[in-house]
């Protein structure tokens, strides 16, 4: 076997996710939506399943640009598993609208950009990753082409057009300093200023796609604009493909040059208790929620830090990736079923007790409480954390789990101790499938962690 | 005894799985939900008296299954003298309360399901011998108690609910960071208790800051003061059973976190600052003593003496960290002894509480009169109950509290002087508070046409008085087991 059709083997869940994209828009261009929808869902079945029979083995391809790893090939499984209950949502959301096959395909193609960036080796996958899942990204939030939908398109349009050519301008810096595109070959560099300025605009450029504090400001009014189903996709997707890169990233950088993780951990403190704080004074759920995802990626800092100190630094970014894609679609279906606004969601024990119950699990595993998915992340960051020694980051974390509670019972509160419940819409069959499994994924993640931790 | 049935499991597991069936029975009659609350709770009770027969030094009943083997994270069980003690007293006390809880109409499932789930939450964290294990029931006792207090608590319930909550939280969060710094320097890394004790794997600076992540945690828990602020909010918003099992239970999570971590795992650091521990505990005492004097409302009242008897027990901890010799032992002996007769009396003071709020529909010590005289068999209770909780001779906490100052008076004589003024003042109000309120001739504009205690109280308070009377005369059905674990513990050997 070849060299080449060697590498093209060891992407192939990244092929199959392409050629999941380009299925999809044909039968778009077919006019049916619906066969998009299959197609989306085999293709990421067929990617997830690739994905967890290779788990163990660890490549490189193409010179050692992209990198079939742990990190890689999770960030697939979780990503495409993502995908499916996106498109379910999707599908609930917006099903009959003009050119609703388009957005499938638009989720896979956003699903490989951000599997790209989680094996980035190189810094034109970085690039190339950023690009592909932002240039979705402003695709999908513009869908319903309201007033508030565009307002948020543009708003993440812009932003993202900055970062994005900060990004680009910044890591012209390091290939000119080490005289190549590949992330090693940043080793042997001895300008701590040159590689400062190209981290500085790296930074910014995942920050945005994670929406990290301070890059985050478009978050809000784009998830309020957007379709729910979209906003889901949003904190989602982008976020754990960027993270994951910042990872790839971060374990080849030569630490002794800059002191790289004060500044991570610095963002990290900023992004939550920004997040929170802020979070706790608003009155409607997708910008909560949105304000916690701005909270939630602080915490994915930890385990960078912890990625070349500490055993538990990938296992820590890999479990809570897991747990936060499956709360946060979760907690969102919830949203898309009952309405945007927390009064919406008053009184919801009464007439829909699972649902609540439900609601509730996936608000308290954001917040970080045993036995659930998000404690397992959390209790594995926060470890990361301390062996890295950065327990006065840890005790932020925790402080800043404490005003998350405060924010999450501002809607678990009125959901059981008030009773009118204004919404009566009847039983969405495919956000029910959807809220359900990741209520088992929420609660078997947080039980079953040896699976996941490598 | 060695037996191969998984004692502990099933005595843990039994009220959940009664819990589910309520659940799942959703449409049930209120008869169906009684029952079964009644039988899971009973026997999970059988299942703690049966686990007193196997008991020897060390930690008996021990079950492992593997968990997380790339963490060292098990599911380990295990009981000794001192957890037995709180996991007796957690079966007693919750199928007392779950009798009283039978009456309430509104929404009775899920407050049934609720208190089982407590209890099994409970139950875990005594018998616990893992940190992870230890850690997640720790904290799902806290969102079951979140959801007791704000579900069927009174006016101000939802305030107090939040606030019970988020203080704890804060607590138990340094809890985490204090166990995560006990797996990462323990050599090799383990969450197993029994490891953690024997050698305990932290020194210096490390050892310092764990041990007061862990005083912090506790100390918001117990309560001491000044972290108790959540306390009185909690105690006078929660319904009576709630308030029963916070004082009852819930508080001994921090008394028994003290022994266990502070004292077993970071040792020499306790030695080092057990001194102001010592403070803290006194100026509690003290600080309860005086402010339940000042309070008109009977359960607030009760609420902050037990931040009294909880600095009490503390004490006791703080002399055995201080003093490894025959008054440590005593004073440790004496503290465990405090957990299970303060969790019965008072306990049964807020389930009497609840008893009198339904009768005379209001809780204030000024507007009560007459109740010996209207409710004979209440009024004898609650004054039994109270003179056990002022520390009678006789009555469970004169036993605890004898160790504790006998075992204290060796090296502090001044700190256990200052503590017996707390004693005085206890004393003097619940004596004043017995003369206000139950003696006199009733006033029956106010007091509800309902007999004495009924059949279904009578289940629910008879158990806890003869307890009460029982471990005052003989300490020593509890002491002995207490006892026999408390000699052969590691901390005596320097």
């Amino acid at each position: 076997m070849g060299k080449m059709s060697e590498d093209l083997l060891t992407i192939l869940p990244q092929i199959i996710l392409l050629l999941t994209a380009m299925s999809a828009l044909v039968f778009e261009m077919l006019r049916k939506p619906l066969g998009s929808l299959y197609t989306l869902i085999i293709g990421m079945l067929g990617a997830l399943g690739l994905s967890i029979y290779r788990l163990g083995t660890v490549k490189t391809a193409f010179s050692g640009t992209f990198r079939s790893d742990e990190l890689s090939q999770w960030a697939v499984i979780i990503l495409s598993g993502a995908a499916i209950f996106i498109g379910l949502l999707v599908r609930q959301e917006l099903k009959g609208t003009d050119r609703e096959g388009t957005v499938y395909s638009l989720l896979a193609f956003s699903t490989l950009g951000s599997t790209l960036l989680a094996g980035s080796g190189d810094m034109m996958f970085l690039v190339l990753g950023v690009l592909i899942s932002s240039l979705t990204g402003f695709a999908l939030a513009a869908y319903p082409k309201t007033d508030s939908a565009t307002e948020g398109a543009v708003k993440y349009f812009v932003y993202g057009s900055v970062t994005g050519a900060i990004m680009l301008f910044g890591l012209t810096y390091w290939a000119g300093i080490s005289g190549s595109t590949l992330l090693s070959a940043s080793e042997n560099t001895n300008q701590p200023f040159l590689m400062l300025f190209g981290f500085g605009a790296l930074i910014a450029g995942l920050g945005y796609a994670a929406s990290l504090f301070p890059f985050h400001f478009w978050t809000p009014d784009t998830f309020e604009g957007a379709p729910v189903s979209i906003a889901a996709f949003l904190s989602v997707t982008p976020k754990i493909g960027a993270f994951f890169a910042l990872a790839q990233v971060m374990k080849i950088l030569p630490q002794h040059i800059v002191d790289y993780n004060l500044i991570l951990a610095i963002l990290a403190a900023f992004s939550m208790t920004y997040g929170n704080v802020v979070a706790l004074w608003q009155n409607s759920l997708i910008r909560l929620l949105a304000y916690s995802t701005i909270a939630q990626a602080g915490f994915f800092l930890l385990g960078i830090i912890g990625i070349n100190h500490s055993d538990l630094g990938i296992s820590s970014l890999i479990m809570f990736g897991f747990a936060y894609a499956a709360m946060n679609i979760g907690a969102f279906a919830i949203v898309q079923q009952v309405g945007k606004k927390i009064s919406h969601i008053s009184g919801l024990a009464y007439k829909k007790p699972f649902m609540a119950v439900a609601m509730t699990v996936f608000l308290l595993s954001l917040v970080g409480i045993p036995p659930l998915a998000g404690f397992a992340g959390k209790f594995l960051l926060f470890s990361s954390a301390i062996d890295s020694g950065y327990t006065w980051l840890a005790v932020v974390g925790i402080l800043n789990s404490a005003i998350s509670l405060a924010v999450y019972l501002r809607i678990i509160s009125p959901m059981f101790f008030k009773k009118q419940f204004e919404n009566e819409s009847s039983n969405q069959y495919l956000i029910q499938m959807v809220y359900i499994s990741c209520f088992i994924l929420t609660i078997g993640a947080g039980i079953a962690v040896q699976v996941i931790i490598v | 005894m060695n037996t191969s049935l998984p004692l502990l499991s099933l005595t843990l597991f039994l009220p959940l799985v009664g819990a589910f069936i309520i659940l799942l029975l959703r449409h049930s009659t209120s008869k169906v939900v009684n029952t079964v609350a009644i039988v899971s709770a009973t026997l999970s009770l059988l299942g703690a008296i049966g686990i007193g027969f196997g008991l020897d030094s060390g930690f008996s009943h021990v079950e492992e299954l593997q968990w997380i083997p790339a963490l060292d994270a098990a599911y380990r069980l295990g009981v000794d003298g001192i957890s037995y003690t709180a996991v007796l007293l957690s079966t007693i006390l919750f199928f007392c309360t779950i009798i009283y809880s039978t009456k309430k109409k509104e929404k009775l499932g899920a407050k049934m399901a609720l208190f089982l789930l407590l209890e099994t939450a409970c139950l875990g964290v005594f018998m616990s011998l893992d940190l992870l294990l230890f850690y997640i029931f720790f904290e799902i006792t806290l969102v079951g108690m979140y959801f007791v207090i704000a579900g069927w608590g009174h006016e101000n319930r939802k305030k107090a609910a939040i606030m019970f909550f988020i203080y704890t939280l804060i607590g138990s969060l340094f809890l985490l960071l204090a166990f995560l710094s006990l797996y990462i320097f323990s050599e090799p890394r383990t969450f197993d208790m029994r490891e953690l004790i024997a050698n305990p794997p932290l020194s210096g600076m490390v050892a310092t800051l764990t041990f007061w992540a862990l005083f912090l945690a506790f100390a918001i828990k117990t309560p001491l003061f000044p972290f108790h602020s959540w306390l009185p909010l909690a105690h006078t918003e929660a319904p009576a059973s709630g308030s029963a099992i916070l004082a009852g239970i819930l508080l001994k999570l921090g008394a028994y976190g003290f022994i266990r971590f502070a004292l077993q795992m970071t040792p020499d650091a306790f030695k080092e600052y057990a001194w102001i521990v010592m403070i803290v505990a006194v100026f509690s005492v003290v600080y309860g003593a005086l402010v339940a004097m000042a309070q008109t409302d009977i359960k607030r009242m009760v609420a902050y003496t037990s931040i009294n008897h909880m600095g009490y027990l503390v004490f006791g901890v703080a002399v055995a960290a201080m003093i490894p010799s025959t008054s440590g032992i005593h004073a440790l002996d004496g503290a465990t002894l405090q957990m299970f007769s303060h969790g019965i009396v008072t306990g049964l003071l807020f389930l009497l509480i609840g008893a009198i709020q339904e009768r005379a529909t209001t809780r204030e010590i000024p507007a009560l009169r007459g109740l010996l005289k209207a409710y004979p068999i209440l009024g004898g209770f609650f004054v039994l109950a109270a003179f056990a909780s002022l520390g009678l001779p006789g009555l469970a906490h004169f036993p605890a509290e004898f160790q504790i100052f006998l075992g204290g008076f060796e090296i502090y004589p001044w700190a256990v002087a200052i503590m017996l003024l707390g004693l005085v003042l206890t004393s003097a109000l619940y004596i004043r508070a017995i003369q206000r309120s139950f003696m006199g001739t009733p006033d029956k504009s106010f007091l509800v046409k309902l007999k004495d205690l009924d059949a279904r109280e009578l289940c629910a308070f008879i158990p806890l008085v003869i307890l009460i009377i029982a471990i005052g005369v003989f300490p020593n059905l509890i002491l002995d087991s207490i006892h026999q674990s408390v000699k052969y513990l590691s901390i005596w050997e320097k």
